[in-house]
């Protein structure tokens, strides 16, 4: 096979590879995983809270 | 507050201490040795007929410097807090860690005191011999293991898209590093390329523009997708965009390098795949631009006291502003007119000084009180003072070699009616000549503003634990 076909495959496949990203993105995958990735660095700020509340659970 | 300082403890910050201080200092240095540089364009006496104090010589230690000491030292940072803090555990293997550290700062020493001897392999931004070369690749090579190793053993399901960033750059780098450092030594300090004309030319900036793509730009993207939403206290505008944004990135910066070369020897194809490719670019950098600016809205107003948040979003529309003007250089009939010229050096500083300079300092302002145990920075004002300081300089900086730069152009192209060049290259030099003294100027706001960063750092630093309280925020 000679480079000219190689890379034309490889084009195709990595057009196909972004198609079906965007389609599991905006398709298959629901909005509210990725607002809980988004708020995923806001972890460490609400973890004290929680921390507080369980304090106060226990006295 | 004091409860989410108490959670930090379990983190490890020595090493992130470490890299910010350096940032800072590295910063100073490297930006300095430039306006050194833009002096000796002014007065050209100021190299005092001294080798080492030439503007061949030094014009490596600056670019090395603020590329490799101040942003990679950045990178290292912040990287090392964000994963740690996105991942919810510790560093993988702390004592390599600190090797990353260590193993870095002689690196640059060794780039300190080896560029100005004339010790170098002269490809740009990557001049270093190759006995650093090696000690480079063992260091990044470290870096990988410590981050990927903290990745694995992260006790979050999801990895945030700071850390693919983060992971792309680190990845991309060590391949462009050690694929364009292969040569064949002949002595302790003198190697040769094993790549051959136009294949040698072609790797180095296959290597030169992924540096600016993966170090300069996906890097320091991991930075803004973490501190942008943290400074701004809101999440990033659409998450899903930052995914497409990543891989459309890292897929179409690979192909670009070869607009560096339009009009030489390369293959005209080659020259054209790069075109077309840098144009596309324009498209996931403006989605990246867009996503970070709009984490903002329903919230401008932030930006009017935060100056923090002011030197991010404002890093960003440099960020804009480069990945616009960028694609249009590497159109080839606009790049006849702006290789070689003023234009490209100021696009450089644009996208070096305006978006990676800015979103570092933005990051340091915001993470060095955390890891210092402080509610915040010594003096807010300070860094509002060094805000605007900066912008000036910038401003000035981009304006100046603009408006130089798109006149050599005009000057060198410019032909009489016989075909006679209309104008000598002295002649196009005298008119650059009162824009490299603006030049020069808006390069002393800068040093200026690092100075002041540095103040209200060391201030920061020696406060007492936890006696710089938080500012309450308005509602």
């Amino acid at each position: 096979m000679d480079f000219v076909t190689l890379h034309s495959i490889f084009t195709v496949i990595i057009f196909v590879a972004f198609i079906a990203l965007v389609f599991w993105l905006f398709v298959l995958k629901r909005k509210p995983d990725f607002d809980q990735a988004a708020n995923a660095i806001f972890a460490d700020e609400q973890k004290p809270q929680q921390k507080q509340q369980q304090e106060s659970d226990h006295e | 507050m004091s409860h989410t300082q108490s959670l930090n403890v379990d983190y490890n910050y020595t090493v992130v201490r470490l890299f910010a201080l350096t940032t800072v200092l590295w910063g100073i240095v490297g930006m300095s040795v430039g306006v050194l540089i833009a002096a000796q364009l002014y007065w050209p006496a100021l190299n005092f007929d001294t080798a080492w104090l030439t503007y061949s010589r030094l014009r490596p230690l600056h670019t090395n410097a603020v590329i490799f000491a101040f942003g990679t030292s950045a990178l290292f940072a912040t990287s090392y807090y964000v994963v740690q803090r996105t991942c919810q555990v510790r560093l993988f293997a702390e004592k390599l860690a600190m090797f990353t550290f260590i193993g870095w700062q002689v690196v640059i020493i060794a780039a300190a005191i080896t560029l100005p001897q004339g010790i170098s392999q002269s490809k740009e931004y990557a001049e270093l011999e190759w006995p650093i070369d090696l000690l480079i690749a063992v260091v990044w090579i470290s870096y990988a293991i410590v981050f990927f190793g903290t990745l694995v053993k992260r006790k979050t399901s999801h990895i945030y898209v700071a850390n693919w960033f983060y992971g792309g750059f680190i990845i991309t780098v060590a391949a462009l590093h050690i694929v364009n450092s292969m040569v064949i030594p002949v002595s302790f300090t003198k190697s040769y390329s094993i790549y051959a004309g136009a294949v040698d030319a072609m790797v180095q900036w296959w290597y030169g523009h992924n540096a600016v793509g993966f170090l300069l730009t996906a890097g320091f993207l991991g930075m803004m997708y973490y501190f942008v939403p943290k400074q701004a206290g809101r999440p990033v505008y659409s998450y899903r965009l930052s995914v497409v944004h990543f891989w459309a990135l890292i897929a179409l910066y690979i192909w670009a390098g070869s607009h560096h070369l339009h009009y030489t020897a390369l293959p005209d194809w080659t020259q054209s795949v790069g075109m077309v490719m840098s144009v596309i670019l324009f498209v996931p950098s403006w989605g990246g631009m867009i996503n970070g600016i709009m984490t903002l809205s329903g919230a401008w107003h932030k930006l009017k006291t935060d100056p923090i948040l002011r030197f991010l979003i404002v890093s960003l529309s440099f960020y804009g502003m480069s990945t616009f003007e960028g694609p249009m250089m590497a159109i080839k009939s606009v790049n006849a007119l702006s290789h070689y010229t003023d234009w490209t050096v100021g696009h450089v500083h644009s996208g070096a000084l305006g978006w990676v300079a800015m979103v570092s300092i933005g990051a340091l302002y915001h993470l060095i009180p955390a890891v210092f145990a402080q509610g915040r920075m010594y003096s807010v004002k300070l860094i509002n003072t060094h805000f605007w300081l900066h912008t000036t300089g910038v401003v000035l900086y981009i304006v100046a070699l603009w408006i130089s730069g798109i006149m050599q152009g005009m000057m060198w192209r410019a032909v009489n009616t016989d075909g006679t060049l209309t104008y000598s290259f002295v002649q196009s030099l005298e008119a650059s000549y009162p824009f490299y003294l603006m030049r020069f100027i808006g390069g002393c706001f800068v040093v200026t503003g690092m100075l002041v960063m540095a103040y209200n750092v060391i201030k920061t630093v020696r406060a007492k634990q936890g006696t710089l309280e938080p500012i309450a925020e308005a509602a």
